[in-house]
């Protein structure tokens, strides 16, 4: 941790960049979702419009189709989304950290441009029933023959595959390495013989997550990505920025349900119970929190840093922020949990997952202890 | 300050501490007054003293936090961070010619139960000078932005055993001093907030720290207990919440540097919203990491216990600031 004065500040351009995407936004008017389209068709139209505009991959260098800017531009193009209620941008960047810190200059330069335009829609095929938050455990298994693979296997979890065109697949290449060296990492077309997708239903009724089934799925060796075991340290660098509240996007959302829960409490004021306006007040101070959170780790990562196991700090402030938030909402509006309903019951439901998803809360602490505190290992 | 100065000068405010941490509960007069005048030759009641100042509120930040670290008698955060501040925002309504009753050093005065005195807008209480070690004098200012030099009477009995606190006699003479314009105002109140959570943070990683080191030396059931999952969740949930607290403090000291009054004191209040419940449960946490020995008067456990409890309850409690901060701004 640092200990010396950080730069909390925007960079100089970003009021530039903000009134320029106002400006864009002024002359492209949001697509209308249309009766019956599914949420992900609709994002994808929408990240195509966004991309036209040069609005996706900011952080992402020029040579690879983005803009060469910093991490601190796209969230604030997301602030500015959510400011006006659209819908945010797409949650591409822990998949592009990827390519770009273990893929071929051919992959990066063949398949980033593609996944910024939406050209490409990917998901991500890392846990498997087996093997959730211990994903060391996997079985999935590619067997090596020459110039390619036949991989065997189920995942799970895997979000939107039904609408992704490629899979960022984990697989074990040697069954007699230890996990963590064993482990590779494929780009595998969904269309390829032998893959089977079947979408399972969430709690909050959607159909986000999937199974994954790959009977002797044939990968060629071109389509490895990085070296054979270098899918550990791939996989550790993807959920790294995937549990970074700046790069998964959801800070301006609870900005726009904190901001509703204080106007709610103003135009209630007296008839809100106290123990309810402090709750509010609470939430406002852990959105604050993470807002400052994520303006110091964007200052630390200015100076330099890498994602690395104190993104695992983040993501539990994070966990804490939305699973009090959501709570707290039910308690302020109560019609939503008892009238007709909107979408804030779904999305207080989405956010018990927050504590499961990309590494349960127990993993992450168990991170915390091992590799910032090094703590000894259990017996 | 360049930053080789602020390193400069950090560094020389670490050796200082290392070398006047109170080794006990009970540190003797003689002993507090040695401390407290080594700790004057560093000359820091000087870095916000002028105008414009000599460091940044961000460095004089990171110094509390520093003398938060380890249990310290001395005054650093009322007579060398607040006291001058004062006086600077003060400007030329800072009084040269009469010798002021605030005396040449003072600290600030706050309100019998150690929050920011809240008269002309209720009943005027009773004041008491805070962290008084080498303080002649003290500053109180109401929440009309009005500043008051007083007098200091006897040492009043607190549970922070490192802090010093002494009443100001009623009806002793009081000298008016000035009046802070409303962006003063909020610019002061976001400045104490800030310095004073920023020596809570201090103190609360410097006690999770050292439960860490404990954990990976003791020994139960044959091996370290810092290898018991039970016992490394507490200690990687207290790293959050001394993460948040880092955060939250830094990012509103930068803002006193930076952004506009409003927008100040707005994070210096969820910094202190967040510290006065983050720093302290971190504090009990370590307590359970160290077991038995935090329980007694020989550990320092209670030193920093007492003084992030208190902490707590200085300038603005957490009922204060979660009632304040669940509504919008424009309607304050």
């Amino acid at each position: 941790m640092t200990d010396t004065p950080l730069d909390f500040g925007d960079p100089a351009d970003l009021d530039q960049l903000r009134g320029r995407f106002r400006a864009w936004l002024a002359d492209h008017p949001l697509p209308q979702r249309q009766p019956d389209e599914p949420v992900p068709v609709f994002l994808r139209r929408w990240h195509r419009l966004l991309h036209s505009g040069g609005w996706v991959g900011l952080d992402v260098p020029r040579q690879y189709g983005g803009q060469g800017l910093t991490a601190l531009h796209q969230v604030a193009i997301s602030d500015e989304l959510g400011a006006c209620r659209a819908p945010g941008i797409p949650r591409i960047g822990y998949l592009a950290h990827a390519l770009l810190e273990f893929g071929s200059e051919e992959q990066r330069g063949r398949l980033l441009p593609r996944m910024l335009a939406g050209e490409d829609v990917w998901c991500q095929g890392f846990s498997e029933p087996g093997a959730g938050s211990d994903l060391a455990g996997m079985t999935t298994f590619a067997e090596r023959h020459e110039g390619h693979y036949t991989v065997r296997g189920q995942k799970l979890w895997t979000s939107y595959a039904q609408y992704s065109g490629l899979c960022l697949l984990l697989a074990r290449t040697d069954r007699s390495l230890p996990p963590h060296k064993s482990i590779s990492a494929f780009i595998l077309p969904l269309d390829r013989p032998g893959v089977t997708v079947r979408p399972l239903r969430a709690a909050n009724g959607d159909d986000e997550f999937c199974e994954l089934f790959l009977d002797d799925v044939r990968i060629e060796d071109a389509e490895r990505i990085g070296a054979e075991g270098d899918g550990w340290p791939l996989a550790m660098t993807t959920v790294s920025y995937e549990r970074n509240a700046l790069d998964t996007g959801h800070i301006s959302t609870y900005g726009l349900l904190v901001e509703r829960l204080r106007r709610s409490a103003h135009d209630r004021r007296g008839e809100l119970p106290d123990g309810l306006l402090s709750e509010i007040g609470r939430c406002v101070v852990d959105y604050e929190v993470l807002v400052a959170h994520a303006r110091r780790r964007t200052a630390e990562r200015r100076g330099g840093q890498v994602a690395g196991p104190e993104s695992s700090v983040d993501k539990l402030l994070m966990t804490r922020t939305e699973q009090r938030l959501y709570e707290t909402a039910l308690k302020v509006f109560p019609e939503e949990v008892f009238g007709e309903g909107g979408g804030l019951f779904g999305d207080y439901l989405y956010s018990r997952a927050a504590s499961v998803y990309g590494g349960t809360s127990q993993i992450q602490r168990n991170i915390i202890a091992k590799r910032i505190l090094r703590l000894p290992s259990g017996g | 300050m360049e930053a080789e100065e602020f390193l400069l000068v950090r560094d020389m405010f670490r050796s200082f501490a290392t070398r006047f941490r109170a080794s006990s509960a009970d540190v003797k007069p003689a002993t507090r007054a040695a401390a407290q005048e080594a700790l004057g030759e560093l000359g820091l009641g000087e870095l916000r003293r002028t105008s414009p100042p000599a460091a940044t509120v961000q460095e004089c930040a990171l110094l509390a936090e520093e003398h938060g670290k380890q249990p310290l008698t001395t005054s650093l955060i009322g007579t060398a961070l607040l006291a001058p501040e004062l006086l600077r925002l003060l400007g030329d309504d800072a009084p040269d010619e009469v010798p002021p009753v605030h005396g040449t050093t003072p600290t600030i005065a706050l309100a019998r139960d150690l929050r920011f005195p809240d008269f002309p807008r209720s009943h005027p209480g009773e004041l008491v000078a805070w962290d008084c070690e080498g303080a002649d004098g003290a500053l109180c200012v109401t929440s009309d932005g009005s500043v008051t030099g007083v007098g200091l009477g006897p040492p009043s009995p607190s549970a922070d055993l490192l802090r010093g606190i002494r009443s100001v006699p009623p009806g002793s003479p009081s000298h008016a001093l000035g009046r802070l314009d409303p962006a003063a105002l909020r610019h002061w109140q976001a400045y104490a907030l800030v310095i004073v959570s920023s020596e809570l943070v201090g103190a609360a990683a410097s006690f999770v720290r050292q439960s860490v080191e404990y954990a990976r030396d003791r020994r139960q059931y044959g091996r370290e207990i810092g290898s018991f999952q039970a016992v490394q969740h507490l200690l990687a949930d207290a790293t959050v919440l001394v993460e948040a607290c880092t955060s939250a403090t830094r990012y509103a000291a930068w803002c006193l540097d930076n952004e506009p009054p409003g927008t100040a004191l707005k994070a210096a209040r969820v910094a202190k919203a967040e510290v006065n419940d983050s720093a302290l449960e971190v504090v009990r946490t370590g307590m359970q990491v160290f077991g038995g020995i935090a329980q007694t008067w020989e550990h320092d456990a209670h030193l920093y216990l007492r003084k992030v409890l208190t902490g707590a309850m200085t300038l603005a409690t957490t009922a204060d600031l979660l009632t304040t901060l669940a509504e919008p701004e424009a309607v304050r």
